[in-house]
């Protein structure tokens, strides 16, 4: 091989690309990582709490080894009109639930843990253009007008990525399957959030201050990170919200949030979409899209780190198998990719509660939204209401197929129901002293 | 709380990594609608990304845009916007 040319070239180094990257160097590939900013996840908005029911799986154990900002346990919303304010605090599991992180420390560890393994790094480079010979996608190029060849080049460069839209597999989209979301960084302190927030993330439910989203605020060591942000649909601006900001600005006029943040300032702004329907096509000859370019988000969960490190891993298990045989085919690739994406019972089941609770959002206007929150949060979250939409739809029109399929789907989601201690156990052991 | 739109970019040239298609513009303005940061600006009968500098790379204007008429690439490696904190 000469200097340009590798087993695997991946670009974007947030969540799906380093995963990618410790994987096929650990399978004694010959990898290059490439990202466009000076610090890995200088890049990126939001993703900030990883997910324990998903981080038990064995290919993300490590994951737990890297800088944790704090350890989420509890959950609490606020659910708020003009006449009165309810709050709901929840302790869904005993023990850990999530971890919270800061991106730019994060996405730079896993990094380093990628460079580790054997993965070339390339920061502060943009790629601009893919290379296609006779069917098949062969490389990359750089904004200086390089060439890097791959037998295999993984996208992970996200909602947008130029690899993917020139690839022709990343359409434009809005509407309702594209979220624009605006997120504040509030410094407060360590003591100041150990006492107000503790080890509880929260959300707020009143109208004004989103569009058919879940305004989140979620602690980390010395500051917190609201969010809220809604659906692109011709209802998310007009002249009483004539810009996303509006939204975030009643969020944090709320009384209930304003005194949450008494004394403390705001040290960061954020802007990003989430895409939250699967890709059609996520492989083409000698190319697969991962995480967020690969529609690998559920915006509606908040979910989308961990599925973009599953997809990145897979990714590289089938750039792998592709080798062995030298075959690059999309259904060479696919054979691998889709094959342990369908396995992976985390995915599989959080994609379900998305679409299901999706459908009823979109169909229900803000107040009776809200007024489903508030049945979904007493009926243990979002999971009893994916099972109870399908059984109580099935009952109504006495469609049996419906039940059976709320009935299977509570049986495949057991295990997460016990994640705890075992998740508990697993990061005390891991993580970092 | 004062809300403070508060956004860090690395220095350097990022080049012009947004651009219009003059001749596929219509002037429907969903650009600068859908834009948080008032990149798009209206320039005679079209809209044009006139404060770049501004711009934070969410990808809305290209998305949103049903004539084609927005160039949507990257900025140069290790420039433009900066998001701290994540």
């Amino acid at each position: 091989m000469s200097n340009n040319e590798y087993d695997v070239v991946i670009v974007g180094a947030g969540c799906a690309g380093p995963a990618a990257a410790k994987k096929a160097a650990e399978l004694g590939l010959k990898v290059i990582l490439f990202e466009k900013s000076q610090v890995p996840g200088e890049k990126n908005v939001s993703g900030t709490c990883l997910n324990g029911a998903a981080l038990v799986d064995p290919d993300l154990h490590y994951l737990m080894e890297g800088p944790v900002e704090r350890e989420i346990r509890e959950m609490r919303t606020y659910h708020i009109n003009k006449d009165r304010t309810t709050v709901f605090h929840e302790i869904p599991s005993e023990g850990l639930l999530l971890l919270s992180i800061r991106r730019d420390h994060y996405d730079a560890w896993h990094v380093e843990e990628a460079k580790k393994a054997g993965a070339e790094v390339r920061l502060s480079t943009t790629i601009l253009d893919i290379i296609e010979e006779d069917g098949y996608v062969k490389g990359v190029v750089t904004d200086t007008g390089e060439k890097f060849y791959g037998k295999v080049v993984i996208d992970a460069a996200g909602v947008n990525s130029i690899v993917g839209r020139k690839a022709g597999l990343i359409p434009k989209r809005k509407g309702t399957n594209m979220i624009l979301y605006v997120t504040v960084c509030v410094e407060l302190g360590e003591e100041v959030i150990n006492e107000r927030f503790g080890d509880c993330i929260e959300y707020y439910l009143s109208p004004g201050i989103q569009h058919k989203t879940w305004p989140w605020i979620f602690p980390k060591k010395d500051t917190v990170t609201l969010g809220t942000g809604g659906y692109m649909d011709e209802n998310l601006l007009n002249d009483e919200f004539p810009n996303i900001n509006k939204y975030m600005e009643n969020y944090l006029n709320l009384p209930a949030v304003k005194k949450k943040l008494e004394g403390g300032k705001i040290v960061a702004w954020g802007l990003h979409l989430e895409y939250d329907e699967k890709i059609k096509q996520r492989v083409k000859n000698g190319l697969i899209l991962t995480g967020e370019a690969g529609g690998f988000v559920i915006p509606f969960l908040g979910e989308g780190m961990v599925e973009a490190y599953f997809t990145g891993i897979y990714a590289a298990q089938a750039a792998a198998n592709a080798i062995e045989t030298n075959d690059f085919s999309k259904e060479k690739l696919a054979e691998t990719y889709e094959t342990l994406i369908s396995e992976n019972l985390f995915m599989q089941t959080f994609r379900h509660i998305a679409a299901v609770n999706k459908e009823a959002i979109l169909t229900k206007t803000d107040e009776e939204i809200t007024q489903m929150m508030q049945q979904v949060i007493m009926g243990g979250g979002f999971i009893s209401n994916a099972v109870h939409t399908n059984w109580m739809n099935g009952v109504e029109d006495q469609d049996m197929e419906r039940i059976q399929d709320a009935y299977d789907f509570l049986e495949l989601m057991k295990p997460y129901a016990q994640v705890d201690p075992y998740f508990e156990n697993l990061y005390n052991e891991r993580k970092r002293k | 709380m004062k809300f403070e739109i508060k956004v860090e970019y690395y220095p350097g040239d990022t080049g012009e990594f947004i651009k219009v298609i003059e001749e596929n513009c219509t002037g429907c303005g969903d650009c600068a609608k859908f834009c948080t940061r008032d990149v798009w600006q209206p320039d005679g009968a079209i809209y044009r990304p006139v404060n770049l500098k501004d711009c934070v790379e969410c990808g809305a204007c290209w998305n949103v845009c049903e004539f084609d008429a927005v160039i949507f690439n990257e900025p140069k490696g290790g420039t433009g916007v900066r998001f701290e904190y994540g």
